[in-house]
Formats: C-alpha cells, sequence, structure tokens
C-alpha cells in the first residue's frame, strides 16, 4: 500500500481546535475528569501534550516590519520515517504500520519512556505513577488504534474529518507532497516569500507535511531533525554488544572451567614423572 | 576438621546476601528489555515495581552498613582504590593462570586478590554510576533535559552489560571453579581453612594470620 499522511496547511488554519476536540473523542481521551486548563494567557490550551492529549495547536506571535502575525503550527507525533521511537523500543510496542506511519500496542507497552526520551520532537507522553514506575505511553496512533481504527474503514483521521478550512488533508503521501508543492507555488507567486513545504525529506520523509508561509524555526519545528545518535546505539550497538559480552563471558568461564579442573586432577594425582623418580 | 579462619565478618556477609540479590533482581528485571518477547513482563507492571523495591534496597543497604561499620566499610573502600606491583603482577600472570594453569608467575594475594579487587572496584563505581543515572530516570523523568536521560540511558546500560557478564564471573569463581572451593564457605559461613588462604591469599596471611597466631601461641 502506498504510504499515508496528513497534510497540514499552516496558511489555511484559524486555530479553531476542533482537531483537538474530534481527536479527543474520537480516541475516547475525553473520558473522565478530562484534563483541567488554565489560562496561561494565551488561546493554547492545554499547555502541552499529553496521554490524553494527542494533537495540539501552537499560537506563535512573530513581529514582522512593526506588525504582528500569528503563526499557527499543529503538534502531534509526525510518524516519521527514521523514527527514533520505534528504534529505542525495548519490544517493538512502537511500530511501522502498513501505512508508513507509527502505531503501538498499548498492552505490551513497558512504560520504559525511552521513546519519549529519544523523540526529535518530543511527542510521546507517559500516564506514570512516579513512585512504582508503572507507566503507558500514548501518542497520535494516525487513528489506527485497534478498535478505533478509522483508517482500517476507509475513513480519514478524526482531525482531518473535522477541519472546517481544509487545512487538513488526507491521502496517498505522494499526491499530498504533489498537492503542497502546488499550494507552496501559489503561496511564493501572492508575495508569500518564505513559503516551504516541511516533513518531505525531514528524518527519511515524515507522515505529516506542513506548508508553511514562514521558515520552519519561525514555527517551532527543527530545521534538520535527527533521531539521536545515542537512538541508534541502543538498538544497534548496546543490545548486540550486550548479548555478545555475555556470550564471551561465558565461552571464557567455560575454557577456563576445563583448565582449572585439569589442574585439580593434577593436584590431587601425584604427577607420573615423579613416580618414577 | 582443619584450622577455620575468619574471612567475612557476619554484618559484611549480610550486606553482600542482601545487595547480591537485590542485584541480581534488578539484573533480570532489567534483562527483560534485552529479550524483546519477554519484555511483556514488564508491560504487566510487576517487574517495574520488583526493579524500584530492588534498587531502593540496593542503596539503602550499604548506607545503613557504612553508618554501623564505618571502619571496615573505610577500610574495604580503600582496598578497592589503592593498588600496589603485586595487582600489576597480578593482572600479567592471569590470563596464563586461568587459561594454561600456569601459576609461577601468580605474585602472593592479599585479603582480596587482584581479581576480586577489580571485580569489588567495579561494584563499588558501577554501583554509583547505577544510582545516579538511574535516579535521573526514576524521578526527573519528566524534568530533565532529554540529552540527559538518554546519556542516563545509555550509561545504565552499559553498566549493566559491564557488571551483568562480570557477575557471571563472580559467581562461576565463587561457586563452580574448581579450584576455588573454598570461596564459597568465606561468604556462607565466613570462614576459609588455613590452607586455602595459605594457597589463594599468601599475602594477607603472611601480613595478618600469621602475626596473630604468633601472638597466640606465645
Amino acid at each position: 500500500m502506498a504510504d499515508k499522511a496528513i497534510l497540514y496547511d499552516a496558511t489555511k488554519c484559524t486555530a479553531c481546535r476542533g482537531c483537538q476536540t474530534a481527536c479527543k473523542q474520537w480516541n475516547e481521551n475525553d473520558e473522565g475528569a478530562g484534563e483541567k486548563t488554565v489560562n496561561t494567557g494565551s488561546y493554547e490550551n492545554p499547555p502541552d501534550l499529553s496521554p490524553q492529549t494527542w494533537i495540539k495547536m501552537q499560537f506563535r506571535e512573530v513581529e514582522q516590519g512593526g506588525k504582528i502575525k500569528w503563526l499557527f503550527n499543529r503538534r502531534a507525533c509526525m510518524h516519521c520515517t527514521d523514527a527514533a521511537c520505534v528504534k529505542v523500543c525495548p519490544n517493538g510496542t512502537l511500530y511501522r504500520n502498513e501505512l508508513g506511519t507509527i502505531s503501538y500496542n498499548k498492552d505490551t507497552c513497558t512504560g520504559c519512556g525511552y521513546c519519549q526520551d529519544f523523540c526529535p520532537f518530543d511527542v510521546p507522553r507517559l500516564t506514570a505513577n512516579r513512585l512504582t514506575g508503572i507507566a503507558k505511553m500514548d501518542k497520535c496512533s494516525f487513528c489506527t488504534t485497534p478498535g478505533l481504527n478509522r483508517i482500517a474503514v476507509g475513513y480519514e483521521p478524526a482531525c482531518v474529518k473535522t477541519c472546517p478550512t481544509k487545512a487538513l488533508t488526507f491521502g496517498d503521501r505522494d499526491k499530498l507532497i504533489t498537492d503542497a508543492k502546488k499550494r507552496v507555488e501559489t503561496l511564493l507567486a501572492k508575495g508569500f516569500t518564505n513559503a516551504n513545504l516541511y516533513g518531505e525529506k525531514e528524518l527519511r520523509g515524515l507522515h505529516v507535511l506542513y506548508v508553511l508561509e514562514e521558515s520552519p524555526a519561525a514555527y517551532g519545528l527543527p530545521l534538520a531533525p535527527q533521531v539521536p545518535p545515542l537512538a541508534i546505539a541502543w538498538q544497534d550497538v548496546i543490545q548486540p554488544l550486550g548479548w555478545a559480552v555475555g556470550a564471551l563471558t561465558l565461552v571464557g568461564l567455560g575454557l577456563n572451567y576445563v583448565v582449572a579442573r585439569e589442574a585439580k586432577i593434577a593436584q590431587e594425582l601425584p604427577p607420573p614423572e615423579n613416580k618414577e623418580k | 576438621m582443619e584450622q577455620q579462619i575468619e574471612r567475612y565478618r557476619k554484618p559484611t556477609r549480610i550486606l553482600h546476601w542482601v545487595n547480591a540479590g537485590a542485584f541480581i533482581a534488578l539484573f533480570l528485571t532489567g534483562l527483560v528489555l534485552f529479550i524483546p518477547p519477554l519484555a511483556s513482563i514488564a508491560a504487566s507492571n510487576g517487574s517495574r515495581l520488583i526493579h524500584r523495591v530492588a534498587a531502593l534496597v540496593f542503596v539503602v543497604m550499604p548506607l545503613i552498613y557504612m553508618a554501623t561499620n564505618w571502619k571496615s566499610s573505610w577500610k574495604g573502600i580503600k582496598d578497592a582504590f589503592i593498588w600496589g606491583p603485586d595487582d600489576l603482577g597480578w593482572v600479567r600472570a592471569a590470563p596464563r593462570y586461568y587459561f594454561l594453569s600456569d601459576e609461577k608467575s601468580m605474585p602472593p594475594q592479599g585479603h582480596m586478590n587482584t581479581g576480586q579487587k577489580m571485580w569489588w572496584f567495579m561494584v563499588i563505581v558501577f554501583g554509583i554510576i547505577f544510582v545516579i543515572t538511574g535516579f535521573i530516570m526514576w524521578a526527573l523523568k519528566t524534568s530533565a533535559p532529554s540529552p540527559l536521560l538518554q546519556w542516563s540511558v545509555f550509561i545504565h546500560d552499559v553498566s549493566f552489560i559491564t557488571t551483568g557478564a562480570m557477575l557471571f564471573v563472580h559467581v562461576y569463581l565463587s561457586v563452580l571453579h574448581p579450584l576455588m572451593a573454598g570461596a564459597w564457605g568465606s561468604m556462607a559461613r565466613g570462614k576459609v581453612s588455613v590452607e586455602y588462604v595459605k594457597s589463594h591469599h599468601a599475602k594477607w596471611y603472611e601480613e595478618e594470620i600469621a602475626k596473630t597466631e604468633k601472638a597466640v601461641t606465645k
């Protein structure tokens, strides 16, 4: 199957936050008392991604030629092709699904939180008991959570479905890239000289693409996101190294056992050349 | 029965066994992260709690020991960090001794031989590293900057591999090694035979035991 993606066109977004609400409703993150919102002097709410908030609109004020410009950004899992979370997940709880996006199996999540430590976009969040360490990770599942899988039945993700300005669109990644490039050209022609597409090449391709009217940095997006080198070390170096060191140790001990047993037998029996003397 | 010499006092033995138990619990509950099919054990969350309880025991026991046995603690710490020419000699002679059974160039050893000293040194150093990196991951998970957490994971794991491999060496040498039959008794009952001391810890015998024996016989 061709890779799927979500295209977020920041120039069409009004930051109504309908996506936040639709996401919570569909994914059953609106249950219980919900999250308490606090006025922090911004329309942004809740203040951060959380185990119940998988998508969140960011509001940024930028001054440009004496005028204030409001930049909106969609904060959620980017579904990277080079996914650090998948690399560091010890037991394959996080995995790339057939859409090319990153799903997870909450039942097997050990709550180690390595994904949170290593994500270049700081997305995964843990529901954790600090005392016992009992924890589970949550993040945007691209609406593929078993039992709540919209994509499998031919729907678009909940956030896309609800977006009133069509700032969010869903489809084949290749087609969305073509759409996005066209849109960037239109914006450039209209005088938005910094317009650009984000996510085509980053981390060998994100599955959330961004049409932006300013540099990604202005939206708080990393210009060159990278899988942290230590993340590569964990799966590709540390795990095999661990087994190699363990195996070598056992081989060494086995060898020594043979040698030492010989020596012990030799100690207990007088050596034959002594007998001859 | 052969004459027996006290090698480890009771508080030392209690510390050893409690921390050994805690370390093995920590080792096994950490090991599941290296065996993907077994990691579901950690998902049921019981192992994570065990890891934390064992970690507390692992930290608290040495503190209690140090508070109540400061003199031997200090001596133990000094033993781990002060290395002499005989230690260098041991390191040189060890490969031939362990793999070719050639004891000729092995210098006489003190209360701890150099191999035991290395392990003891690692226990102290890696123990502290484990505690610091573990504390960061436990208590500062949401507040510490990502690079610090990433390095903590990395260092915790490298320490795990190093000490885990050495744990096998330690258990092997003290329980299974054909020529070290007295080692088990030294930590189980605290006593070893004079013969064992003479052959494995000649320097200790010369410096400490022989002196007191003379004093007794006088």
